[in-house]
């Protein structure tokens, strides 16, 4: 009897532990809405700790050993945490469109197919060895961020501009751009409007979430043309809209456009007006310095192969090269001066013959391109998608 | 507003949290001292107590709970601290960026007034949707009695039909079938009744009421005479309870409100006129008249179309819980069909009805949330464009998930002081 209330005792002391446990987390709210102003009210525990990890220097760190401590642990315990993961996964997660013909869309048999859904299958070879291991999530352009902060997918590929405020904000880690793009205006052929001083008062559709929507309040703010801004979440919507005329203005990024252009049975015509830049590239999130590197060059052996002529036909034919940079990009054997043979190895925790694998079993970035893009009007040859020598956009450093 | 929201949220958490504690804490002392007072052959041991069972099992819910909760906090925070996301409600301060069709919101606004401007919107569509889905619903379950066989099998079959499918498809129907491709662009618009109303798949616009010299006075006379109107009514009533005689009461207030208004009407020489709306040749710029645009009355209408459906079943079922004698008594006494339903039975139907109808109301507002889908810029639409727009989705979506609790608790609270009101007071 003695021992049981004695274990009772031990039970109320133990409850008023975590009495004041919690209460101690609401001072630590109260005393936070006191510090930073009456909007931290909430969590401010989350914000002092934010705020740490920022500035450095802040010492209001008080249950974290340090705030410099706490922001490298988080580092390293992130770091080869994204590469491993999908390795022993066997399968790449990938963040796609599936609404936007050429770039993201999926077909009558339930398949995705694109541009950007041809770089997912480009690193799945890079980092699996087969094009095919990847799965795509369709997202809509608000959630893509938060899908991608949350880890639910490795890497997003889905005609996202690189803007500073996402590097920043959404702690999004931008690439390679693999499409470079400028926002650009569509409208009926028959609409009268032939630049964009002809848009005053007009209703223009745009998607939410997307940069085109801050451009588009931003520009035509900044030139003092009034507009009726139609926001839809998904280009599902916003395709009827236009073509049954809610709105007599489309503005998304130029290929976009195009590429709905080409599959609509009314005639439309671009304004000469493009008035952003629109670097489009895939994002992985922040932390993850190995992961992102490896998606990177990934990528970028795309473009390395095409400059070089190498292509998913004749890749086999060039591991038999006399050049020595081709052999070590495709992961053969070199045989130096003294007869002996090595494999390069760049180190990225690849497999050498991480880049023959993209090439034979995707393509280089001229073929993907053309697969995807040529179909819906788009040319590579003289667009700022070109090659750096052919007076393009695209280089890549040198895979040494 | 949203400040103050997390501030009663904040509040409420700790609230709830000292309150859950303090109780336990009081019931174990509660237990000891009863313990206490009892002799050793009169208490059980205390593994056998039902009351230290009791408190046994509460801490160990409590600590399920705290358990689930720390892990998944645990978890909130390594994800973010991996990838450096900041929480903290700085945001709110910020340029949202975005603008809104017909709202003065300008982009150099901040976050948190760019989501109140929805949820005003949102405000809108259920300030209007909800009265017209009660009466449509009202309409529809009496029509269910109808003795005419083709009005019950109608009724029948539109509460089946809309009822059976997802809210999200009746708008995205109503949306493209009726509205986008059923109404001609803003530049062919159509425009019946000599220009009176603008019928377009961009906005409509119809007459409203534009006030004109001397309107200031008028609104305080007719104030008044809308004042006077309820005098006369209660009069009406009062004689009608002391003498017998037929009250009349809605005509008698209608007639004084109304005689009084056309007086002052013409004594101030027009006060008010009708507005016409207009539409520039352009078709882009609609003025004067009551405007709205297109996606709000798809959503409004097609809400209303679905939840009338919900309401009717409600009807029904209350009208068939009323007493079958008091329709027999109803008709015993040669009431018509109309007098039957407003004075005997939709009486009593109302109360068993009103406390379902309360939760249809709430799904109505929680419902519209899916205007996202066809552009209508209400709450979820313009959070869910500021997740893109780099402001943090988790503390957004808080924000959010506060906003629809504010709006259902309002929302519950006045229809359970209507629904007390209803009740039969017991004595």
């Amino acid at each position: 009897m003695k021992s049981a209330s004695k274990l009772l005792r031990v039970l109320a002391v133990l409850l008023s532990f975590v009495l004041v446990v919690s209460a101690c987390g609401s001072d630590g709210d109260d005393g936070g809405s006191a510090d930073g102003g009456s909007e931290d009210a909430g969590s401010d525990s989350g914000s002092d700790d934010a705020g740490s990890d920022d500035s450095g220097s802040d010492d209001s760190g008080s249950d974290d050993a340090g705030s410099d401590d706490a922001g490298s642990d988080d580092v390293e315990l992130a770091q080869g945490g994204t590469l491993a993961a999908v390795q022993s996964a066997g399968t790449l997660q990938c963040g796609g469109n599936d609404t936007l013909p050429g770039f993201g869309i999926v077909d009558a048999d339930g398949a995705f197919g694109g541009f950007d859904i041809d770089f997912c299958a480009v690193i799945a070879a890079g980092v699996l060895g087969d094009a095919a291991a990847f799965e795509v999530t369709p997202l809509v352009a608000a959630q893509r961020f938060p899908t991608l902060q949350s880890g639910e997918i490795d890497v997003l590929i889905r005609n996202t501009t690189w803007t500073a405020s996402r590097d920043g904000a959404e702690q999004a880690n931008f690439l390679h751009t693999t499409f470079y793009d400028g926002q650009g205006f569509m409208v009926r052929a028959d609409s009268g409007i032939a630049s964009l001083d002809d848009v005053s008062d007009a209703s223009i559709c745009v998607l939410t979430g997307t940069t085109t929507l801050l451009n588009l309040n931003a520009v035509l703010g900044d030139l003092g043309i009034p507009f009726t801004p139609v926001e839809f979440e998904s280009n599902d919507e916003l395709n009827p809209a236009f073509q049954a005329g809610q709105c007599e203005v489309w503005t998304s990024d130029a290929s976009q456009l195009a590429a709905f252009a080409a599959n609509m049975d009314i005639d439309t015509a671009i304004l000469p007006e493009i008035i952003s830049k629109e670097p489009l590239g895939p994002v992985v999130a922040d932390g993850d310095t190995e992961w992102a590197q490896v998606v990177n060059w990934a990528v970028m052996a795309t473009v390395q192969a095409w400059e070089w002529g190498i292509d998913s036909g004749n890749v086999d034919s060039f591991l038999s090269s006399e050049d020595s940079s081709i052999l070590r990009f495709l992961g053969e054997p070199i045989t130096d001066g003294d007869g002996n043979t090595a494999v390069a190895e760049v180190g990225l925790g690849l497999d050498p013959k991480f880049a023959y694998n993209i090439i034979s079993q995707v393509g280089n970035y001229e073929e993907i391109f053309e697969a995807n893009l040529g179909p819906i009007g788009l040319t590579l040859a003289g667009s700022p998608n070109d090659l750096w020598t052919n007076g393009g956009l695209q280089y890549v450093p040198p895979f040494r | 507003m949203i400040n103050f929201l997390l501030l009663l949220l904040g509040l409420a958490a700790i609230g709830t949290a000292i309150y859950v504690v303090g109780r336990l804490i009081f019931d174990i002392f509660a237990m000891f001292r009863d313990r206490a007072t009892r002799d050793d052959g009169d208490k059980a041991v205390l593994w056998r107590d039902v009351k230290a069972i009791g408190i046994v099992a509460q801490v160990a819910a409590l600590l399920a709970i705290v358990g689930v909760g720390a892990f998944l906090w645990g978890n909130f925070r390594d994800r973010t601290d991996a990838i450096g996301l900041k929480l903290g409600f700085d945001f709110l301060d910020q340029p949202a960026g975005i603008t809104i069709a017909d709202n003065p919101l300008i982009a150099g606004d901040s976050v948190g007034t760019a989501i109140v401007a929805g949820f005003f919107n949102t405000i809108r569509i259920i300030m209007v949707g909800i009265p017209l889905a009660l009466i449509l619903g009202t309409l529809i379950g009496i029509a269910r009695f109808s003795s005419n066989w083709i009005v019950r099998k109608l009724a029948t079959g539109y509460v089946e039909f809309f009822r059976n499918i997802p809210p999200l498809v009746v708008i995205v129907f109503v949306w493209s079938a009726v509205f986008l491709n059923g109404f001609p662009t803003a530049q062919n618009a159509w425009k019946p009744l000599g220009e009176w109303f603008i019928l377009s798949n961009n906005r409509f616009a119809i007459p409203s009421i534009m006030g004109q010299d001397n309107f200031g006075v008028f609104r305080w006379i007719l104030l008044a005479a809308l004042l006077l109107a309820a005098g006369v009514a209660y009069w009406r009533t009062k004689v009608f309870d002391n003498t017998g005689t037929p009250h009349h009461r809605v005509m008698w207030g209608l007639g004084t409100f109304f005689g009084i208004g056309l007086i002052a009407y013409l004594i101030l020489g027009g006060p008010v006129s009708m507005s016409k709306p207009m539409l520039d040749d352009r078709g882009r710029v609609f003025s004067n008249g009551f405007r709205i645009q297109m996606p709000f009355a798809a959503i409004t209408v097609a809400l209303v179309i679905y939840t009338a459906t919900h309401i009717a079943e409600i009807v029904r079922g209350s009208i068939m819980a009323v007493h079958k004698g008091q329709e027999e008594a109803a008709n015993a006494l040669a009431l018509s069909t109309f007098q039957r339903y407003r004075f005997v039975v939709l009486p009593q139907a109302m109360r068993v009805a009103f406390p379902p109808l309360i939760s249809q109301f709430l799904n109505f507002s929680k419902n519209s949330s899916l205007a996202i889908a066809i552009g209508a810029a209400e709450t979820t639409n313009i959070i869910n464009n500021l997740f893109g727009q780099s402001q943090p989705a988790p503390q957004l979506i808080l924000i959010l998930a506060l906003l629809y609790l504010t709006l259902s608790l309002i929302l519950s609270a006045v229809g359970n002081l209507i629904n007390r009101r209803l009740q039969i007071v017991g004595r």
